[in-house]
């Protein structure tokens, strides 16, 4: 079974200083994934649409931390691991002007075997904020090391 | 905007409903494009030779742009009906590789009438069919 | 009667699967056209819960739930069916590096069957393991269809098949509910319990059967760059 400390698991590794959001880097965002929806990007539709103004799409919430700075913060883990998948709820629109930071702990580690050989599995959860201290979105970043 | 079918309202939704297929033939300047906007300019995201020295095949696009891509298929989906995306899950089983066609697919698995949402599978796949990314996706409508 | 399994399949319980029991029954209705199956063997990843009771669900769709586990070893994954008390006391499914040939031998010691599964697939199949390994011995059937199978992998399960002359099973191993029922096992036989199955799976009395949809041709990319990279 995989070694890990148990203290490891739920105790908050970082908090991120507050990253702020502006309807420019919404734009690019938007441009980068082929997303021309309105709502993103026209500020008089956004206007009239359902959240009163801009917003970004909602998978803006994973571009502000991969999770990948959990393994600065416990080397032992090695290598940084690849991206496996992450579970993402949609708590509340990200909107320009907003301050983002992460919260951040790991939620789980566990071992498995797949096509690539022996590989551990760090979950990192993330809790997003806006300057509100609003929820935006919750974010489990699975990371697989092979062993 | 895709030009498959729209969920209008809950009510015109049932399980079995596709969403897409949504072609996309995915550049290598678009891949760079996305590590630029998002300030992840690893090799592997940038050129053939920086994910070789990765130990990689060729240039890979990152995971979240494969979940940005699934989470564009389902809000085109959504359209003007007012729902919301709630949550998304992928999982990447496969590199999403740039010079290449990928499809974006999804169906409804499930309609919930209490609380007014539906689940979705979503996958991509590439020319072969193989699913290189998989996922499922909770969507609620207006109540 | 003929009976039509999918032998090979993942829900919630486990930790990569999306998908619901319910949603995977209503799917099979839903579909029952394309993909005729009489019902499903949920395999979970490294676990086993006797617990676990569905016959509400199966009165409600019409279709037999039954229970096995997939298991990791040194020879890759196996499909246990037929789990008891008294295997699950003997092996730590959590442990993914059991003997294999201790599986096999002692699973059917105990009235059971272990069928390794794409054994095509690198690492976690046989076909990989043989290359360098003593096969194992009592193997009585492979997986040679598997839903989530890539280029070649079913093949190479295939020449293994013909190599020893195993007995062949199918299953969709789906994690997504859309994915249920795509490759399946025909039996003979009229299954009615895991006690059935377990006789004809060691009997043999069964084959793979594929619902996948043909594909249509791709046609291949066209660059959209020219420069070279570099």
């Amino acid at each position: 079974m995989v070694d890990f400390d148990p203290e490891l698991i739920g105790r908050v590794f970082e908090v991120t200083d507050p990253a702020e959001v502006t309807a420019e880097d919404i734009a690019k965002y938007c441009a980068a994934i082929g997303d021309a929806n309105p709502l993103y990007v026209d500020e008089a539709a956004a206007k009239k649409g359902p959240n009163g103004g801009i917003v970004a799409p909602p998978s803006y919430a994973v571009t502000f931390r991969n999770g990948r700075h959990f393994f600065t913060h416990v080397p032992r883990y090695g290598r940084q691991g690849f991206d496996a998948g992450k579970d993402v709820e949609f708590v509340a629109p990200i909107r320009p002007g907003d301050k983002i930071k992460l919260s951040s702990h790991v939620k789980e580690i566990y071992e498995k075997t797949g096509r690539t050989g022996s590989m551990v599995f760090v979950v990192v959860r993330s809790t997003v904020d806006n300057q509100k201290g609003e929820v935006v979105a919750h974010i489990d970043h699975r990371f697989m090391n092979r062993t | 905007m895709s030009e498959a079918a729209i969920a209008s309202t809950f009510d015109a939704v049932n399980v079995g409903d596709t969403l897409g297929p949504l072609e996309v033939n995915l550049s290598k300047e678009q891949v760079r494009k996305y590590a630029v906007a998002c300030r992840m300019e690893a090799p592997r995201f940038m050129d053939d030779e920086g994910a070789r020295k990765e130990g990689l095949p060729g240039m890979i696009a990152p995971g979240n742009m494969s979940l940005g891509m699934l989470a564009k298929l389902v809000t085109d989906w959504i359209g003007t009906s007012g729902a919301r995306l709630a949550r998304l899950g992928t999982t990447y089983r496969q590199p999403v590789q740039p010079g290449h066609v990928i499809a974006l697919n999804g169906f409804v698995t499930h309609v919930e009438p209490a609380e007014k949402r539906v689940e979705v599978d979503v996958w991509i796949e590439n020319e072969d069919g193989e699913r290189l990314v998989i996922g499922t996706a909770s969507v609620e409508f207006p109540r | 009667m003929a009976t039509i399994l999918d032998l090979h399949s993942h829900s919630e319980a486990s930790e990569d699967s999306r998908a619901p029991l319910d949603a995977y029954l209503n799917w099979i209705k839903l579909r029952h056209k394309e993909r005729p199956v009489d019902g499903i063997v949920l395999t979970e990843h490294r676990q086993f819960n006797a617990e676990a009771d569905y016959r509400a669900l199966e009165d409600k769709f019409g279709l037999m739930v039954l229970k096995a586990s997939e298991v990791e070893t040194d020879y890759g994954h196996v499909l246990v069916f037929g789990v008891t008390d008294e295997m699950t006391r003997r092996f730590d499914f959590a442990n993914v590096r059991l003997s294999a040939q201790e599986v096999i031998d002692e699973v059917a010691r105990m009235g059971g069957v272990a069928v390794p599964c794409h054994p095509g697939r690198p690492t976690v199949g046989l076909c990989e393991h043989y290359e360098k390994r003593p096969p194992l011995e009592n193997v009585i059937a492979v997986e040679v269809l598997n839903g989530g199978s890539r280029k070649g992998e079913d093949e190479r399960s295939q020449e293994l098949v013909r190599k020893y002359g195993y007995r062949a099973i199918g299953g969709s191993d789906s994690h997504l509910v859309s994915l249920i029922a795509l490759c399946a096992t025909r039996f003979d036989a009229d299954i009615r319990s895991i006690e059935d199955l377990v006789r004809e799976i060691r009997l043999g009395r069964c084959e793979p059967v594929d619902f996948r949809p043909k594909r249509k041709p791709v046609a291949p990319a066209v660059p959209v760059e020219v420069a070279q990279d570099g």
